[in-house]
């Protein structure tokens, strides 16, 4: 080996040798060993069927919105009569209280309702059967 | 460099990802072998090794850039596995990756999958002794016959420098055959 040139030599291989069939079964093994792929993520808008459902749905919506306007309107109407029952029993406010509320405005608008002519008084007079009573007072 | 395109494209697609996979494993293997083999020298962990070497490509796959050849793009990721591999496994033996090549190399003889004769021992001794950049490229350029341009893209290394390393390395083997 005193003139030993890498070169001059025949190649030299590496000697190194594998079992029989490894690289026949090699794929397989590697490919089990692969991470599963990722499930595919299925977006709810891909598919037709769903804009059919959202417009049904829309549409039902829309067809509804006078129907319940005219439910939740009836709810909020108290007809008079309970009305004027809740004023007379359940209320108490006094008359003085109700004046007091009301203003110089107020006062002279009802006085204003006030100018009977006099025939309408007399007529009123008339029929009252107290109008003895209220002389002699 | 269109085909190789086609052919990233077609490990990325999920559809054709399974057919180019295999496809991958075929033209790939033994070369990636051989490479991880010539560094991790026991058959076992060269298995072990290659195994993840695939499935590290399976993996960064998506985020190969193209920007050089996948041919390239493998080898790094296998060179970088086995000599990862190689300092894992002298650390856990507690001595270094050297030391442990070298015992290695001494036990060739008995090993099962070597098939050798005495100057093929001997070039795997002289080889063992040489600094680690060194003896890659020499097993490189001389077991694997890659050429120096396709060296340099897998090792990072230019040309020149490689040159230098595979006949610094070639005098050493030389004057250790003369010697011993």
């Amino acid at each position: 080996m005193k003139n030993f040139k890498l070169g001059n030599e025949p190649k030299i291989t590496s000697g190194f040798t594998t079992p029989d069939g490894y690289f026949d079964s090699f794929s397989e093994k590697v490919l089990a060993q692969l991470p599963k792929q990722e499930t595919k993520v299925i977006s709810i808008f891909g598919s037709k069927k769903v804009w059919y459902f959202a417009a049904a749905a829309i549409l039902i919506l829309m067809l509804s919105i006078p129907l319940f306007n005219k439910y939740s309107n009836q709810q909020e109407e108290i007809d008079t009569a309970t009305l004027e029952n809740y004023i007379a029993y359940q209320s108490n406010i006094s008359e003085e209280e109700i004046v007091n509320l009301l203003e110089q405005d107020d006062l002279d608008k009802m006085k204003l309702d006030f100018n009977i002519d006099d025939a309408t008084i007399e007529d009123a007079l008339k029929s009252n059967s107290n109008l003895e009573q209220y002389l002699i007072d | 460099m269109q085909d190789e395109k086609d052919f990233i494209q077609e490990l990325l697609n999920p559809k054709t990802q399974n057919a180019a996979f295999q496809k991958l494993l075929q033209d790939y293997q033994r070369p990636l072998y051989n490479h991880i083999r010539n560094i991790v020298l026991n058959h076992d962990d060269a298995d072990d090794v290659l195994q993840n070497t695939f499935i590290k490509v399976f993996k960064y796959l998506k985020d190969f850039k193209g920007e050089s050849k996948l041919f390239s793009w493998m080898y790094r990721i296998a060179t970088n596995e086995a000599i990862t591999f190689i300092k894992q496994k002298a650390k856990r033996n507690g001595t270094t990756s050297e030391a442990m090549q070298t015992r290695i190399v001494d036990n060739l003889k008995a090993d099962t999958f070597f098939d050798g004769n005495e100057i093929q021992i001997k070039l795997q001794k002289a080889i063992a002794l040489l600094p680690e950049k060194q003896q890659l490229v020499f097993k490189m350029k001389y077991y694997e016959e890659i050429k120096y341009e396709e060296l340099s893209e897998i090792l990072g290394t230019s040309v020149g420098a490689l040159k230098a390393s595979y006949h610094h390395a070639v005098k050493k083997i030389e004057d250790f055959v003369k010697n011993n």
